[in-house]
């Protein structure tokens, strides 16, 4: 078995990590323009980790969000740099388990990348926002269970299940596309497992 | 081009003083209003910083920036002030809808909470050039690769941004429908961002053997042309800071 958390933090890792930064910028600007009820701010984050690996895609996460909510005065995303960290992280691990080469894998990628995201968020939220997530249709689903009186957790939760899951499974199979489109030489740069053959 | 960044240039006392003090500012008002745990607590701070922003002459820029989270606190209000599990006493009624105190009270504690926390980062992120922060950040120690990471991405995005448009106006006039229904703004949002996105990863390269040539992976250590050092009214307004925390602390235990 490669070993999954294996990084190579030289240049080209580097200078992946604001580029997907970059990306994560465009997706959200591009689903407001087209006024899309998601996200898709994590796309950058999971082509950093499907590329560079978990440890990569867990910087390119926490590095997006820390890195938004000190110069554009958004303390809100601050609070999410965890979750995104997270994100970052799984899909990595599912991309060096070799999972992103099909669309099946992607699939399963994106249902981990969603848990996880609704696992980190869910305490965040009821922690900063009593609850809510600031989505429309997320919030609908937390006031009907509030009015029912189920826990607020669970409110919470099945709140994040409505809002992340859908959104991280569309960002991943965007990832895959994009993926699958990449040149080779690209992507070799980021091949851990490479090694130099000598002609000799 | 258009930067992300907030900065505002002006020369006052808050674009002067060191990134480090208006970082230790943040932690104290954040920290130290979580810790007293009191309602006037949170109102002290956002009163300290709604006084530095307007002293600091940024209080319109200020405004947009709360705007924005004003709607995720009136859902707040809305769902907790209705359906909160602890609501008994009736606060007041809007023909069917009831509002209860114990409800308002949480929401109240939450936005007090999300309102001190906004002034806080505003009076930050208004007054500090990114570039002199990671400046700061470098002579105070961090690797110069992760001040690498932080200023790249605010060159990278106004170009992004740029493309953005280029590809946007490339598209539709081959026909490409960015309007209408949902599902026709959801197709073509896959046409628009794959361009943008497998250019920019396809630059990366080329960066990367720019910097490398450049000698970015030299493990030389640099100088630098502007000497960022704590005067003494920064390393005062820390220390004061410090007790402010301390006394958050006491605060929590004596009352």
């Amino acid at each position: 078995m490669k070993n999954i958390f294996k990084t190579k933090l030289n240049t080209a890792s580097l200078v992946l990590i604001p580029a997907c930064i970059g990306i994560n910028y465009l997706g959200k600007l591009f689903a407001s323009v087209l006024k899309l009820p998601l996200w898709l701010d994590s796309i950058g984050t999971c082509i950093g980790g499907a590329l560079g690996g978990p440890i990569i895609g867990a910087i390119c996460g926490a590095a997006n969000n820390l890195i938004y909510g000190f110069t554009t005065g958004d303390s809100i995303t601050l609070v999410y740099a965890l979750t995104s960290l997270g994100i970052g992280l799984v899909v990595g691990i599912m991309a060096r388990l070799g999972k992103m080469e099909k669309v099946n894998g992607a699939l399963l990628t994106s249902l981990a990348g969603g848990l996880a995201a609704v696992l980190i968020s869910t305490p965040l939220n009821v922690i900063f926002w009593g609850g809510t997530t600031g989505n429309v249709w997320g919030d609908a689903v937390f006031a009907a269970t509030q009015a029912a009186n189920l826990p607020v957790v669970l409110g919470s939760f099945l709140d994040e299940v409505v809002v992340d899951v859908p959104d991280k499974i569309i960002t991943v199979l965007i990832v895959f596309a994009i993926l699958k489109g990449l040149p080779k030489k690209l992507t070799a740069l980021y091949d851990v497992n490479d090694s130099v053959e000598s002609l000799d | 081009m258009k930067s992300i960044s907030l900065y505002v240039d002006k020369d006052t006392y808050l674009t002067r003083m060191h990134p480090f003090t208006k970082l230790c500012y943040i932690l104290t008002a954040v920290v130290a209003s979580l810790i007293a745990g009191k309602l006037w607590a949170f109102a002290i701070f956002i009163g300290i910083s709604l006084v530095m922003l307007i002293s600091g002459k940024i209080m319109k820029k200020v405004f947009p920036l709360i705007a924005f989270s004003f709607t995720i606190l009136i859902t707040i209000f809305l769902i907790h002030g209705l359906f909160n599990h602890e609501n008994a006493n009736l606060m007041f009624q809007l023909g069917p809808l009831k509002f209860y105190r114990e409800g308002m009270m949480y929401a109240l504690r939450i936005s007090c909470n999300v309102l001190n926390m906004l002034l806080a980062f505003a009076v930050f992120v208004l007054t500090t050039k990114p570039a002199e922060l990671v400046e700061d950040l470098e002579q105070a120690g961090f690797s110069p690769k992760i001040g690498y990471v932080i200023s790249s991405v605010f060159q990278i995005v106004p170009q992004m941004s740029g493309t953005m448009n280029t590809i946007m106006d490339a598209q539709r006039s081959r026909g490409l429908e960015t309007e209408g229904n949902l599902i026709t703004r959801a197709k073509s949002f896959l046409p628009l961002i794959s361009p943008v996105v497998m250019s920019s990863l396809i630059n990366t390269r080329e960066r990367a053997i720019a910097l490398e040539i450049r000698g970015f992976e030299a493990g030389q250590k640099k100088t630098y042309l502007r000497e960022g050092k704590m005067k003494t009214s920064d390393r005062v307004l820390c220390l004061v800071m410090a007790v402010v925390i301390a006394g958050a602390i006491v605060v929590r235990i004596v009352f």
